[in-house]
């Protein structure tokens, strides 16, 4: 049996041959398939033949990676043992969908599993197994409207007057405007405060309606480098996936006709991701938007100079930088937890 | 019987399918399969006939099939369903 953290009670199948096994027998068999060993896991699985390693896998969350078969093995149901074992794990610690990357050549042994194909950029796919995108979009269905609309994916931590102009600027431009909140947990305000300044911020504008991703854009799943600043390579492969995804199966849905940036003077990642989208995105019939930031004090707002004004606890920069709505939670008891995560990160680094 | 927890059974190995339920307030099947095309009418036909044997009114079952035949569609439906039940 593998490893696996449950969040509700749960009992699993019949034993299977599968074993936690040792990292550098694993780390081995994972390179001598041309795949990069990451130790960023949750779970690992293996399968051991003769007292040797000849299949594993890992999962990270929902993602599963890092899937090598050794090849006598190859070809036969031994990547049906290692996927459902990690499968079962997923499902036991809460994930009822799985995510996976691998090269294009290796897209019909995981579809011959039920997973689906779901974006593909020249060196990498992305599949998922079970009710993931289909359910995500039949949840947003009774929102969506017809007509001539745009998107706007933003983090929002937190939500400044730097992305209530975007907002407003981009809702003029369209019938119905599509605000995404990036839901992967991973910055100092948590998704559900984001979600709700987003919405709390953006309630007087009419034709506005503020969406989760869920794992459907900027995700640990579509591109995860975006939590890593710096991971240059990789980037530019999950930029591509990230923006596919988008173009093909997300946008046709809402009626997406324009997608909407602000324009990057500060950030490498997200200039890079704003050069991608300008690229890949017209081609597939998704114009892009990128629009001037507004400046507060001769500079452009950034919800980087709102952490850190916060932290600094400067209420006078703050009020120059937020709508009233986000400096009211930040000034709230809430808010405190936030803030000794942020001081004790930025005396870390 | 009553889909208390999750719970799971199965593989998703060739000729096999792997069974998930959780407790729900209203029945829901969700099926995938290799052969969804030709077979799916048969698979939900066997589920239903499954748990309406064991008694199981609400609840999400999903089920990812490889082509399984319907003795052991019927055998992992009723595994996954004891398990949940807390049998």
């Amino acid at each position: 049996m593998i490893e696996s953290r449950p969040q509700l009670p749960h009992r699993s199948g019949a034993p299977s041959g599968l074993e936690r096994p040792a990292l550098d027998e694993a780390r081995a068999l994972i390179e001598s398939q041309g795949l990069r060993f990451e130790p960023e896991f949750d779970d690992l699985a293996g399968l051991y033949q003769d007292g040797q390693l000849v299949a594993c896998g890992a999962r990270a969350g929902y993602v599963l990676k890092m899937i090598a078969i050794a090849p006598e093995l190859q070809g036969t149901d031994a990547l049906g043992e290692l996927v459902t074992g990690l499968i079962r794990s997923a499902f036991a610690a809460g994930h009822d969908t799985v995510f996976l990357f691998t090269r294009p050549r290796n897209a019909a042994s995981f579809q011959a599993l039920n997973f689906r194909l779901l974006a593909a950029d020249g060196q990498a796919v992305l599949l998922e197994q079970g009710p993931g995108l289909e359910a995500y979009l039949a949840a947003a269905a009774p929102g969506i409207t017809e007509g001539r609309n745009g998107a706007a994916v933003i983090n929002g931590n937190p939500f400044t007057l730097g992305h209530l102009h975007l907002v407003r600027e981009a809702a003029r431009r369209v019938d119905r405007l599509y605000l995404f909140v990036v839901r992967e947990d991973r910055s100092a305000f948590p998704f559900q405060v984001r979600f709700r300044l987003a919405q709390e911020a953006t309630a007087g504008i009419g034709n506005v309606t503020v969406l989760d991703t869920s794992r459907y854009a900027v995700s640990a799943g579509t591109f995860p480098a975006y939590f890593l600043k710096g991971a240059g390579q990789a980037a530019a492969a999950q930029m591509g996936i990230d923006l596919d995804l988008f173009a093909r199966r997300i946008a046709p849905r809402f009626h997406i006709a324009c997608r909407f940036v602000g324009r990057e003077p500060l950030c490498p990642t997200t200039a890079a991701y704003n050069r991608a989208m300008a690229e890949l995105l017209p081609a597939q019939g998704v114009q892009v938007a990128e629009l001037p930031r507004i400046d507060a004090g001769g500079a452009p707002i950034s919800a980087t100079r709102v952490r850190a004004a916060f932290v600094a606890g400067d209420i006078g920069t703050l009020r120059t930088l937020v709508p009233p709505t986000t400096l009211d939670f930040l000034l709230s008891p809430s808010a405190r937890p936030i803030v000794e995560r942020l001081r004790a990160k930025m005396e870390e680094a | 019987m009553f889909i208390r927890c999750k719970a799971s059974a199965g593989t998703i190995q060739s000729s096999d399918l792997m069974v998930m339920v959780e407790p729900g307030d209203s029945l829901l099947i969700e099926i995938e399969s290799t052969v969804k095309k030709q077979y799916e009418h048969l698979i939900r036909a066997r589920i239903h006939a499954t748990l309406e044997l064991l008694e199981v009114r609400t609840g999400t079952i999903r089920v990812s099939d490889r082509g399984a035949l319907d003795y052991a569609i019927a055998a992992r439906v009723e595994t996954a369903v004891r398990r949940a039940s807390g049998e």
